[in-house]
């Protein structure tokens, strides 16, 4: 809470408050969040301010730890993936695509089941963000949000190759649907440049030809 | 030489009858003797007054060496006894030392439950954290004091128990009268109605019992006196009184009483210094017991009730054994045995509760038990606290809602991530930390494209609906709560979706007898939903002078009324059928004069009293009187706005979570909090956003802006 012309800003979401207003509050100065959730904080109000500054949304302020700060960015990621998930619930379905493909190159096996198996894609995406949303939400590898683990840190790779799989079959098989999502929120582009910037992914597995698009289309890419 | 000759002949009897163990060999080798000598010639030099005498020397011989030995026997029973009573003050000791002990290591485990909440901010979840439950002491005495030798030690803990519960009586307010008028009629109860004497002397059961055993020798009844003297002065002393009793009876049996009175009157006064002294004691541990906390003091308060009825209990077992001991014939005691067996079972019962006394116990202590009992029973309602013992961690945003399944241990949370999740509570992923179990999800529904923000789940538990920011009501087909979290996508999960709602949907109720559904959205309208029929919107309705509705309930104890709160403050309680306001509750007049941050988070219907509570921006909960409309109590119940109440299945108890990290049970009759429990982190300004109560198991819940739902038990 601080104060402002004289009167304290309550970021806070009432019962009662429209859609258009709903978290829609004026900016607090990373130096000023004093809570633990301050990294997450600062991320959604970057995305909230312009979702498409995805340069600005991936620069941690001064001496924030890279560890929280790629860990935070990832929840992000794996929560917003949850409207590309609700969108291809309604399109991409198990009779049509059996198999979770990307080009046709490879066929992910479904790393949530005791022996990986060929979920249909739909599954797969369910299941690889509940298996993300299960690890990084795990006491036993990031019990705390305001320090972790070196090795907790090196599971984040393996998450992200994961999650990247649904991008690419949206991108792939469900291309409408892939830029409608993209267009209002500009993820994948993020997280791309996010994967790039930590070296999370290796330059071979980023099938999906979106920066380069928008280098190509002359937009900067940044 | 009659008298002697008499006593002589029937001194044969006794003599062979009672000492046929050591004494009556001997005896018999004499009159042996006796006879040699009246057959062998001897009669010139044995006169009859000569033999007379002989005999009557003899016996007055085998008289002092039997009341030697009766002495000895006295003085080692009086010195099993004092053993006894020893041994019974340090188990009493003992018993006291394990109490504080247990006492601080409770408040250490409180400690560093403290402290690790501060330092990690989660919960530790420790082994027990309930405040420790003493063994009654008396349990284990129970066999002992039903013993004959031992019913000194009964008597010395009845009296006691019968001072201290004095004292506490006097404590709260009772005179003496009172308790001796019904210490008589406790007395008159147990049959001993025949002194009139003990009403004086309610610590000296002294008179009692000479006057149940008029014939006895005296020597017999002193034994508990001797015993109750701690001291061993006091023992020489009361030994030398029986040791002068026993002469002045080889003799006759006059002075007596005299001499038992001034004995008694010695060991009555030991009696009170001692009671005096043990009071002081616990007095001291009381004071103690006050300076830790509250609860500590209740609990040595209730700990010594028990003690108290447990030496009741004793009381009535040694008035038994008394009249075991006295009485003239095996036959009564036979008959008064399975008595007493009947009287440990109900001790046992006792040990149990405080207040199931058993059949005697109760007559004897009937009304103080009902003065104690609501006491106790409410001290230990009170003493029932929740301790987080599940954390939900699997949401990537603030948790705004949750809702229990009215019989499972399940519970489905809704979250800003746009996804709800079920949770199985049966099902707990083994963690090596000791902290609270945590549960994985057992699936994740996924529709809303904005932040979910209320949730409620059907009266059966097979459905459940969300409204979210996306301005749409998905209702729910519950899955198993054994499925495997990882099985395929159903698409049949989502029964419906109910999209009239243009804004934010922030307020959901469920009509427990009718399936029918309240939604109340920013868009101004509170819609009623009957999500099954083909047609599912019943009716909307909105009220120009009150603005957004904020949340909305259906009213319990009237099937055909909905209490809707405004963010303006107001709160109207309507007809569903008339769409009609019915009652306006008084804050609407109230607040006008100051409109600022009194905003209703929440409003919840009692479930069967027609009482309104609602949660305020400005810190307070209010109840209103739904059929008056007039505020009935208003309070400031948290540090900051108070976001979500819950009212537990039966009515009595309240929850409500507040911005300031904690969440609250309140008592709903005294309006008085129970227990305050800090859950949740903030995020930005916003921490609990919603509370809930298991609908038929011992369950509470929080939700926080930290991602986080937590389970107390």
């Amino acid at each position: 809470m601080k104060m402002a012309d004289g009167i304290a800003i309550l970021r806070r979401n009432k019962p009662g408050t429209k859609a258009k207003d709903f978290s829609r509050w004026p900016d607090e100065p990373f130096e000023e969040m004093d809570s633990t959730l301050a990294v997450q904080q600062f991320i959604q109000q970057q995305i909230r301010r312009e979702p498409s500054n995805i340069v600005q949304i991936l620069t941690p302020p001064d001496g924030q730890d890279e560890g929280v700060w790629k860990y935070e960015h990832l929840r992000q990621f794996c929560m917003e993936l949850n409207g590309l998930a609700v969108r291809l619930q309604g399109d991409c379905h198990p009779e049509t695509c059996t198999q979770m493909t990307a080009t046709e190159q490879w066929i992910f096996l479904c790393a949530a089941h005791k022996t990986p198996k060929e979920c249909a894609a739909i599954d797969y995406t369910r299941h690889t963000l509940d298996g993300a949303a299960c690890l990084l939400n795990s006491n036993k590898y990031f019990p705390s949000r305001v320090s972790i683990k070196d090795a907790s840190v090196s599971k984040l790779g393996s998450v992200c190759r994961r999650v990247y799989r649904i991008f690419s079959h949206a991108y792939f098989h469900h291309r409408n649907i892939f830029d409608e999502f993209e267009n209002e929120t500009f993820l994948c582009r993020r997280f791309t440049l996010f994967v790039t910037k930590y070296g999370l992914m290796s330059k071979d597995n980023l099938i999906v030809p979106i920066l380069e698009e928008e280098a190509g289309t002359g937009e900067s890419e940044a | 030489m009659k008298v002697p000759g008499q006593s002589g002949g029937t001194m044969e009897d006794p003599s062979s009858q009672n000492h046929n163990g050591q004494l009556g060999p001997s005896a018999g080798g004499f009159c042996a003797e006796n006879k040699q000598s009246d057959e062998g010639n001897q009669r010139i030099q044995y006169s009859i007054p000569g033999i007379l005498h002989f005999i009557q020397h003899e016996w007055a011989r085998f008289e002092m060496e039997r009341s030697q030995w009766e002495v000895d026997r006295a003085e080692l029973q009086a010195r099993i006894a004092f053993l006894q009573g020893e041994r019974k003050g340090q188990e009493n000791l003992k018993n006291d030392l394990v109490r504080r002990i247990k006492m601080l290591e409770y408040v250490l485990k409180q400690e560093r439950a403290k402290f690790h909440k501060l330092k990690y901010g989660t919960e530790l979840q420790q082994g027990d954290m309930k405040p420790p439950v003493f063994d009654d002491p008396g349990v284990a005495e129970m066999p002992v004091d039903g013993e004959l030798p031992y019913t000194s030690v009964s008597n010395i803990s009845w009296r006691q128990g019968r001072q201290l519960l004095r004292q506490y009586l006097q404590e709260i307010g009772y005179t003496d009268t009172i308790i001796d008028v019904r210490s008589n009629r406790v007395r008159s109860l147990l049959g001993l109605n025949n002194n009139a004497e003990a009403e004086e002397n309610l610590n000296n059961s002294q008179p009692v019992s000479t006057a149940l055993n008029g014939n006895e020798p005296a020597k017999t009844p002193k034994k508990p006196q001797q015993h109750s003297s701690l001291t061993e002065a006091m023992m020489m002393d009361t030994e030398a009184a029986v040791m002068a009793n026993f002469e002045f009876l080889a003799q006759a049996d006059v002075d007596l009483d005299d001499d038992e009175d001034m004995s008694d009157d010695l060991d009555d006064q030991a009696d009170d210094d001692q009671d005096d002294v043990k009071t002081a004691r616990r007095k001291g541990k009381g004071n103690d017991g006050l300076g830790d906390d509250v609860d500590a003091e209740a609990q040595v308060v209730l700990n010594e009730l028990i003690l108290l009825t447990e030496t009741e209990d004793n009381t009535d077992g040694r008035h038994q054994s008394d009249s075991n001991e006295w009485g003239s014939g095996m036959g009564f005691q036979a008959g008064t045995s399975p008595r007493r067996g009947l009287n440990f079972i109900t001790d046992e019962e006792a040990s149990d509760s405080t207040l199931g006394l058993g059949e005697l116990a109760q007559l004897t202590v009937s009304n103080e038990a009902d003065q104690f009992g609501p006491l106790s029973s409410t001290t230990k309602e009170l003493r029932k606290t929740w301790h987080a013992k599940y954390t939900l961690r699997s949401h990537f945003d603030s948790v705004r809602a949750l809702a229990f399944h009215p019989v499972e241990p399940v519970l489905i949370t809704a979250s800003e991530d746009n996804t709800l999740k079920l949770w199985n509570l049966s099902k707990t992923v083994p963690s090596k930390k000791s902290t609270s179990l945590d549960v994985e999800p057992l699936y994740t529904f996924r529709c809303h494209t904005g932040p979910v923000l209320c949730l409620a789940m059907s009266t059966t538990g097979d459905q459940c609906y969300s409204g979210g920011v996306d301005g749409k009501i998905f209702c729910w087909n519950l899955p198993n709560p054994n499925i495997d979290p990882y099985d395929s996508f159903d698409p049949s999960v989502l029964a419906c979706t109910l999209d009239d709602h243009t804004d934010a949907i922030w307020g959901l109720s469920i009509h427990k007898q009718r399936p029918q559904l309240l939604s109340c959205s920013a868009d101004g309208t509170v819609k009623l939903w009957s999500p099954q029929s083909k047609i599912p919107l019943l009716s909307t309705y909105s009220s120009e002078q009150d603005g957004v509705p904020s949340s909305v309930d259906f009213v319990r104890d009237e099937p055909n009324r909905m209490v809707t709160a405004f963010s303006s403050s107001h709160c109207v309680i309507y007809d569903l059928e008339t769409a009609k306001p019915v009652v306006r509750l008084e804050s609407s007049q109230e607040v006008l004069n100051n409109v600022v941050g009194r905003q209703i988070n929440r409003v919840v219907a009692h479930p069967t009293l027609p009482l309104t509570i609602t949660a305020h921006d400005d810190r307070h909960i209010r109840f209103y009187d739904n059929t008056s409309g007039k505020l009935v109590h208003s309070m400031v119940a948290h540090l900051d706005s108070v976001t979500s109440l819950a009212v537990d299945p039966n009515g009595l108890y309240l929850l409500s979570g507040s911005h300031d990290c904690s969440i609250r049970l309140w008592n709903v009759d005294n309006k008085t909090c129970v227990q305050e429990i800090t859950a949740h982190r903030k995020k930005f300004d916003e921490s609990i956003l919603d509370v809930a109560f298991h609908p038929s198991r011992p369950f509470i819940a929080s939700a926080g802006s930290d991602a986080l739902a937590k389970v107390f038990t």
